[in-house]
């Protein structure tokens, strides 16, 4: 069944992501374009024009942003917890699927913005002799990696993967934090909105103020490091510093999401 | 077994008591009325059936299972307000019912969506207000479902839209699978139905079958109903 | 067919009624088939188990029959008719004249009214 509602959430925001990046491709073509003679052209109608497309671009990534946050907070509030709700919430589906399907599919256009975004910026840099540029770059890289020790190479990749599990999980957890605070706010009678707020803010407070207590006691307590720090301690503290990271991000996305699914099963009340 | 069973079923909203000790059962091959004023506790009854709300006190079953997910894919349910997403296409919202309930009769529905002269391709946003509500009918008629939980089906159309409305529901009939009907509007649902509840503040005042109703006082329902609920 | 019901009586009986009133004035013809139970309930408007109801009331009186496979049909037997027609007629004539002596008609002052107006129709008939 997650399947089926992950096919039914791309559906809906398919089609207002997608013409969104259509429309940041086209920008940055003429972004291209613009550059090529237009911006620093003897005509002023097209130095305008140029302008005005450079303009519309930077705008469009504004624009990509901000749409994929938003549709991350509308598709649930509208589709859960508004009228539409009455359908959802009865389909032979579980509240956790409900989640993840939205979690998942805010994530992956999160992800799929990130990717155009930086797909644009590579289309408006294109000229003449880019490609050759990218190219030395890319051997330069790579020829740079063979001097590498295996234990350097190593380290690298899973630093790379360490890092874009850290990313995904940002993602998902910067969206469950809305997630909660809607839910739980939905679950009042009136002023469903305003106790959304109320209960985005009041998590953050909690969670910041549990945070500081935590390192202050640990700090007071004087726990000794437990890594024997050595030859390569700053590969290692590294390491440590982003699984911890990691851990961090996986203990609030669990908390946000026992918040949510609380609300959601227990205390839902639709208008 | 009972396609519908209370016991006891009690639901309070803070301070008020939204229904209180609800005992009731339906059997399948019924189509039952449940009738009373406006916050009388219809909603909030079919509500918990359909497990949007949990109860405080009781127990209520479809049949023979707490509402939950299980029961979701015997349930078919018509809120009180549109709830299919206004931004599909009506084929969309066939795939939709398709994907997600076994029972779903796609060809019926197209069939009836087609004698509405309702084009696949044409979005629910696009439609009138009435029209909205007999697609979203035609949606929860089209299920071979067990129990059919439709709230106020006929508030807020036209008198010919409410004939539309109560012919579907006679002509999708099956006697394996009940029928509530939940609406203040009698005199139009009255011969369509089995068997009424009448409900008030929460509580089930009456249940009985429409004839003996009409047999035993010599009125109709919709007279008894204005007789009891006189203000 | 139309299909009006009153408030006063059970929805059942009004139907058997009706359907009564369809076999004998021929939108039913004798020996014919009868639309199916939902078919008669849907256009009816009413609830199928009530429209089953009254067709098994029907079937016990012998205006209609079942057979097993093809459904129901109204009888041929022209002398069950006739009889049904005949009781229907009476119905009628009883109510009427529960109201004229409600009104406070005398019998021979009924008779005189009727047989006046059935002449005043005659006339209408003869002028159009």
């Amino acid at each position: 069944m997650l399947r089926k509602l992950l096919k039914h959430e791309f559906r809906a925001t398919g089609r207002v992501m997608l013409p969104m990046y259509l429309i940041l491709l086209v920008t940055a073509l003429g972004s291209n374009l613009a550059g090529r003679g237009m911006l620093d052209g003897r005509s002023d109608v097209l130095r305008i024009l140029g302008v005005l497309i450079v303009t519309a671009f930077g705008l469009t990534i504004f624009g990509v942003l901000l749409l994929s946050f938003v549709l991350m907070i509308q598709r649930f509030y509208k589709n859960l917890l508004q009228d539409e709700g009455y359908l959802m919430f009865t389909l032979p589906v579980s509240v956790h699927q409900h989640i993840w399907s939205k979690l998942i599919v805010s994530v992956v256009w999160f992800a799929a913005t990130i990717l155009a975004i930086i797909a644009a910026s590579l289309i408006v840099a294109y000229q003449g002799g880019f490609l050759r540029e990218f190219f030395d770059i890319l051997r330069w890289f790579f020829e740079g990696l063979q001097k590498l020790e295996i234990s350097e190479a190593l380290n690298g990749s899973v630093y790379l993967v360490e890092f874009a599990v850290l990313a995904f999980l940002a993602m998902a957890v910067f969206s469950l934090q809305f997630y909660a605070a809607l839910a739980a706010g939905h679950s009042r009678a009136n002023h469903k909105m305003v106790w959304s707020v109320v209960w985005f803010f009041g998590i953050q407070f909690a969670l910041q103020f549990l945070g500081s207590l935590l390192f202050i006691t640990l700090d007071r307590l004087h726990i000794p490091f437990p890594f024997h720090l050595e030859i390569q301690s700053v590969a290692v503290a590294i390491h440590v510093g982003l699984l911890l990271a990691i851990g961090a991000v996986i203990l609030y996305g669990a908390i946000f999401y026992a918040v949510t699914t609380f609300f959601l099963k227990k205390h839902l009340n639709l208008e | 077994m009972p396609v519908l069973e209370c016991k006891g079923l009690t639901k309070r909203f803070g301070g008020t008591t939204a229904l209180d000790e609800v005992s009731l059962t339906i059997e399948p091959g019924r189509i039952v009325g449940l009738l009373g004023p406006n916050g009388s506790g219809k909603t909030t009854l079919i509500k918990l059936a359909n497990g949007l709300l949990t109860p405080d006190g009781g127990y209520i079953a479809v049949c023979g299972s707490a509402p939950g997910r299980e029961s979701h894919s015997l349930v078919s349910y018509l809120p009180e307000r549109t709830a299919i997403p206004t931004w599909m296409t009506a084929r969309q919202l066939l795939d939709f019912y398709g994907d997600f309930y076994q029972d779903f009769r796609r060809e019926a529905a197209e069939e009836m969506l087609d004698h509405l002269g309702i084009q696949p391709r044409q979005a629910v946003k696009q439609m009138s207000k009435g029209t909205r509500e007999k697609v979203q009918l035609i949606m929860v008629m089209s299920r071979a479902a067990k129990l059919y939980l439709l709230d106020e089906p006929i508030g807020g159309v036209d008198p010919a839209t409410r004939d539309y409305i109560l012919s579907t529901i006679i002509g999708n009939y099956n006697p394996e699978a009940a029928v509530v009907i939940s609406t203040h509007l009698i005199s139009d649902v009255e011969k369509v139905l089995d068997e009424v509840i009448f409900i008030n503040q929460g509580q089930i005042i009456l249940q009985s079958t429409v004839d003996d109703i009409r047999e035993e006082k010599g009125m109709s329902v919709d007279a008894l109903f204005r007789e009891v609920f006189r203000c | 067919m139309q299909w009006q019901f009153s408030n006063d009586a059970p929805i059942y009986t009004q139907l058997i009624q009706q359907v009564k009133v369809g076999i004998v004035t021929g939108a039913f013809p004798p020996g014919e088939r009868l639309p199916s139970v939902r078919d008669l309930a849907t256009e009816a408007g009413v609830n199928p188990n009530t429209m089953q109801r009254a067709l098994a009331e029907l079937e016990r009186d012998g205006l209609v029959y079942s057979q097993r496979t093809a459904g129901r049909f109204v009888t041929e037997d022209n002398t069950m008719i006739n009889a049904a027609k005949r009781s229907l007629a009476e119905r009628h004539v009883k109510t009427f004249l529960e109201a004229m002596l409600r009104l406070g008609f005398r019998k021979e002052e009924i008779i005189a009214l009727i047989e006046q107006e059935l002449g005043e129709e005659g006339t209408d008939h003869a002028g159009a």
